[in-house]
């Protein structure tokens, strides 16, 4: 057991808890549960935003793509950067200057139909629900390696599993989103620290990251695989060159001629329709604010992955030399191989700053891991609580009933994801994906892209588009995209499985497609140049100016006011 | 002009809606195009994974790992500000007329 890292841990939570409880909403209103009043400044709401963003997928698994499949998996932070600048370019602004609560919410008021809100909040719950499972795996694993006991017991696995999701189900059913974003805006914060902690103490133990990359580039990169009981290397054959290994610094370790394509193309377009990260944007005072938002996030982004990137490959050079004279490491690798690609910044925590350093980097582990079933949480919230509970269940609901509705979701949700996670073997599956952690949640991508991100682009930049065409829309992109990843499941191995397995090259252009056809053929709302002026205009952002202005102009003259001696008041 | 007098005429927010629409396509086929771009150099060209910068990188793994990313955040940038410049000077201004008005005194 570390008991240096667990310390660390809990006292970590502990502030957590005490910032959410100070900064939780005071009244019981949905706007300060869903959206924090909608007053978050630009940097807070990049930082939760990435602090949201940058889940377990980011934070273990991009390493762990790096350090499995070299080249191939860098570009798995390449696409998680690169989602943000369609959203900057078509979606931030608009979107915000429509207002509303959640993506359905907007879908069904845009386009003036319940039967659209319905339909989004089914996808939305499934894309929730595809990206809760893998956080709950990388709270496992760091919870496995970092204390390796479980309680009652448990594994030390399903341990982690259900303290991670029963510590932020509580956090955000208590703390709502104005508790959330400070969380999630710290939680960012800790974890660039524990990157940029690990790049100094690589680079100060004398680690070159272009000399690195230099010595991988050219060896074959293997991976462990199980043997009549017992784990033995196997080499990672090219995709790209028939009868050739793969190799670190080339591409053809995980994709073919267009998996590469097909890769980006599905993060980068399923950003857009990630709810939980969408949600955020309705929380930003104006929609110019939302815009420049991105651009913080973007920069923040690119620091994060270059590091993430960086710590991967120094994982692939470092660890293999590190193994002799350390019995905890041969327990975690095969040949200098580790057996679970994810595990790459924990033992270099470890090698770097022993047991603190475990305890460091495995809290920054929790941390994104919690930060983003956070976000997931109160999304699905969002659209139970709001959607469905106050517009369908419970039309004369009041504030505090819809609160609790949102809190009983929040709890549902978590503990579907919980049980789902429970059922995975991490180790079983790793020698199928370059990282599970980074694998499965580019299926939430893939759902995204395919099925929400078409339909909110048209909403947003085409003025013809009909709730019949977004149902219709939605429906084939999810189908499409649900019907490729399970045919790429069961493909395993072939050459097709993993462009089957990021579907939204084919599936987001079929759902665009019908949704513009059935479009075409129904009625367009009746006052879709009232809904344009709120989408396109910027006189709600000026108004909400002004009033700033002349809220802080008043702050300063009552001041002034108040330092004059003849002031008698 | 009290805070509630703010309005946008739907000639106003069509003109800027289409400006807008330009800004962002044409941003995002720059962004495509070079994403893009970095891939395909790999299968065409072998310099791009076999050649050495900086000590050791390949010019594709220093694209791959860090020249996209600052890119990204450029081209983010030049489209946000080019953006809120167009909706500032072509929303929220006073009308014309009210302006000639004004401009021709008494």
């Amino acid at each position: 057991m570390n008991a240096g890292g667990l310390v660390v841990l809990v006292a970590l939570l502990g502030l957590v808890t005490a910032a959410a409880f100070a900064v939780r909403p005071r009244g019981a209103s949905t706007i300060d549960f869903y959206l924090a009043g909608q007053r978050v400044g630009v940097v807070t709401n990049a930082c939760a935003i990435c602090g949201d963003y940058f889940s377990a997928a980011s934070f273990l698994g991009v390493a762990a793509a790096v350090y499995a499949s070299g080249l191939d998996g860098v570009w798995y932070a390449t696409g998680f950067a690169a989602g943000f600048v369609p959203v900057l370019l078509f979606v931030a602004a608009p979107l915000r200057r429509f207002g509303e609560f959640s993506i359905p919410d907007f879908l069904g008021r845009r386009l003036g139909s319940e039967r659209v809100r319905l339909a989004a909040v089914g996808v939305v719950q499934v894309v929730i629900l595809s990206y809760l499972v893998p956080q709950a795996v990388g709270g496992g694993i760091t919870w496995q390696l970092l204390v390796g006991w479980g309680l009652a017991g448990l594994s030390p696995y399903a341990t982690g599993i259900l303290l991670s999701t029963t510590v932020i189900t509580a956090l955000v059913a208590f703390g709502g989103m104005r508790g959330t974003t400070w969380t999630q805006a710290a939680q960012f914060l800790f974890l660039l620290a524990a990157l940029l902690w690990l790049a100094a103490v690589a680079w100060g133990t004398g680690f070159s990251y272009p000399q690195a990359v230099g010595e991988l580039a050219d060896q074959p990169l293997h991976h462990p695989v199980t043997v009549d009981g017992g784990m033995r290397l196997q080499v990672e054959p090219s995709r790209l060159e028939a009868d050739q290994p793969a190799r670190f610094g080339e591409p053809g370790a995980r994709y073919g001629r267009l998996g590469q394509f097909a890769l980006v193309a599905t993060l980068m377009m399923g950003t857009a329709g990630l709810p939980h990260v969408m949600n955020r944007y309705f929380t930003s005072p104006t929609g110019t604010a939302a815009r420049m938002t991105t651009v913080w996030v973007l920069g923040l982004a690119g620091v994060f992955y270059a590091l993430a990137v960086m710590l991967g490959t120094a994982a692939r050079a470092l660890i293999p030399d590190a193994v002799a004279g350390r019995p905890w490491l041969e327990e975690l690798t095969v040949d200098g191989v580790l057996r679970v690609p994810e595990h790459a910044l924990l033992v270099l925590g470890r090698l770097h700053g022993a047991a603190p350093g475990l305890g460091f980097v495995a809290t920054g582990a929790l941390l994104a891991v919690m930060s983003t079933i956070a976000g997931l949480l109160l999304a699905s919230a969002a659209s139970w609580g709001h959607d469905v509970y106050e517009r369908h269940v419970n039309p004369m609901a009041t504030q505090a009933q819809a609160v609790r509705a949102g809190r009983v979701a929040v709890v549902v949700a978590a503990a579907v994801s919980a049980a789902l996670a429970l059922a995975i073997q991490p180790e079983a599956l790793s020698a199928l994906f370059p990282s599970i952690v980074a694998t499965m949640v580019t299926w939430a991508f893939a759902l995204a892209g395919s099925a929400l991100t078409p339909v909110l682009l048209l909403s947003i930049w085409w003025r013809d588009m009909t709730g019949a065409g977004a149902v219709a829309g939605m429906l084939v992109g999810a189908v499409t995209a649900v019907a490729m990843v399970a045919a790429g499941g069961a493909l395993g191995q072939g050459d097709m499985a993993p462009l089957l397995m990021t579907p939204t090259l084919v599936a987001a252009p079929l759902a665009a497609l019908t949704a513009v056809v059935v479009s075409r053929r129904t009625d367009v709302r009746v006052d879709a140049d009232e809904v344009w002026l709120r989408l396109h205009g910027t006189a709600a952002d000026r108004q909400a100016e002004r009033l700033a202005r002349l809220t802080i102009l008043g702050v300063r003259d009552q001041t002034v006011l108040g330092r004059r001696p003849w002031n008698g008041r | 002009m009290e805070p509630a007098d703010e309005h946008d005429t739907p000639a106003e927010v069509d003109a800027t809606f289409r400006t807008q629409r330009r800004i962002a396509v044409g941003h995002f086929l720059v962004f495509v195009g070079v994403t893009v771009a970095v891939p395909t150099l790999t299968l065409v060209l072998d310099w791009w994974s076999a050649g050495r910068l900086l000590g050791g990188f390949s010019p594709n793994f220093l694209m791959t790992a860090l020249g996209l990313y600052a890119f990204f955040f450029l081209l983010a940038l030049a489209a946000a500000t080019l953006a809120t410049a167009v909706e500032a000077r072509m929303l929220g201004q006073p009308s014309e007329s009210f302006s000639d008005e004004a401009d021709e005194g008494p």
